[in-house]
């Protein structure tokens, strides 16, 4: 393998499987590939979730990091590798959040119908001055944890529910539901900006 | 309705920006060290192994080596054991020049030549080994046709010849056809008179 990895020369004929192996032997020239094929995508949902660069980079060396000292953790046979290192940086990022802001790590069945109302109040001073895509955008960070990293992973990095559900560790009706809330929740927001734009009309 | 529809080109819009952001590159370089960092802590161990493995294969190749040579020690001392089987008295074994073994054959006497080589033989040396002087039984000594009727020789010599197959004919001896143009190391038992009594194929 070691062989064909000087051939082929990592452009991107390995499985993400191989380059592992690669890795594990010591060939950074592995490790580089696999950050270039998945750091983007783990750095995008951590700094999403985090909202904090400096933790972004952070966590996303911790889990490429892991690939190295997590060995036996990764099951080809239950998921990809991209899912496997999202589900660690997951469990990095609540950590994170636990220590940073607590209480953005609202319990879901506890979610009221003020806070709903509070994100309706909020974004309606934003819709003033900007779009419906700011108001959205605006919305996705005021959504709790559990709810905006499924609007992340399904809505922003197109992920299938079943990988979804690989990453998030829970049934794949969970994260239908989930996302189904956070839409609500989002389209309420919209609603909202679209009602003040004509009202000012 | 349009507001879900709405939403979710603003979600797409969102992601299409999204995905555009890449990694730090930074970083890269940082898991490279982590990556040569774990080569070399790998690299200790592996060295001794290569080591180990290595020593393991020339200790078997060493045996091997010594395997072979006491082997080939072995069949040259019972090979010399063999050919000493058979008294030499006078004469040490040397290869009979060709036209030595033109006198051998012009020595032989008439009506003993390969039309009477079919025929159970009666050999000088032994006289008790009769069997069917046959290609396939010309791995022990057995005695030459050509050799009935001679006197009892008092004095035996074990010469090696390196002779063709139609060469055996001149002895008394059936050459299968396919061996006849083959050349083949054989043994004859000669008398003190300078005339073959037996033969043996080496190979």
């Amino acid at each position: 393998m070691f062989e064909r990895l000087r051939r082929v020369g990592l452009n991107g004929e390995l499985s993400d499987e191989e380059l592992h192996r690669a890795a594990l032997a010591g060939r950074s020239e592995a490790m580089a590939a696999l950050y270039r094929r998945h750091g983007g995508l783990v750095y995008r949902f951590t700094l999403q979730m985090s909202r904090n660069e400096a933790a972004a980079e952070e966590i996303t060396q911790e889990v490429f990091l892991a690939l190295l000292t997590q060995v036996g953790r990764f099951d080809p046979a239950r998921g990809t590798i991209s899912t496997w290192l999202c589900g660690i940086a997951r469990r990095q990022l609540w950590k994170y959040l636990e220590r940073s802001d607590t209480a953005a790590l609202l319990d879901l069945d506890e979610e009221s119908t003020a806070e709903l109302q509070s994100l309706s109040d909020g974004p309606a001073e934003i819709l003033l001055r900007h779009e419906a895509v700011a108001v959205v955008r605006a919305g996705m960070d005021e959504l709790p944890p559990a709810l905006r990293e499924v609007v992340i992973l399904c809505a922003l990095e197109e992920m299938s529910y079943e990988q979804a559900a690989h990453v998030l560790a829970v049934p794949v009706g969970t994260v239908r539901s989930r996302l189904h809330r956070a839409k609500a929740r989002l389209a309420g927001l919209l609603r909202g900006e679209m009602a003040n734009t004509e009202r000012k009309r | 309705m349009t507001t879900d529809r709405e939403l979710d080109e603003i979600l797409a819009e969102i992601g299409r920006e999204h995905r555009t952001m890449d990694a730090p590159d930074r970083l890269e370089s940082v898991l490279c060290a982590a990556t040569g960092a774990r080569k070399r802590a790998l690299g200790m161990p592996g060295v001794r192994l290569r080591w180990a493995l290595a020593s393991v294969v020339i200790l078997l190749a060493a045996f091997a080596a010594t395997g072979i040579i006491w082997q080939a020690r072995q069949n040259h001392h019972s090979q010399t054991q063999q050919e000493g089987s058979v008294p030499v008295p006078k004469l040490s074994p040397e290869r009979i020049p060709p036209s030595t073994r033109v006198t051998v054959r012009q020595s032989v006497e008439p009506g003993s030549g390969p039309a009477r080589s079919a025929r159970r033989v009666k050999a000088s040396l032994p006289r008790s080994s009769q069997k069917p002087t046959t290609w396939n039984s010309l791995d022990e000594f057995v005695p030459l046709p050509v050799s009935e009727g001679l006197p009892i020789a008092a004095e035996l010599s074990v010469v090696r010849i390196r002779l063709r197959g139609s060469d055996l004919q001149q002895y008394g001896l059936e050459t299968p056809a396919d061996a006849v143009a083959q050349t083949m190391l054989a043994e004859f038992v000669v008398g003190e008179d300078g005339l073959p009594r037996a033969i043996r194929i080496v190979r």
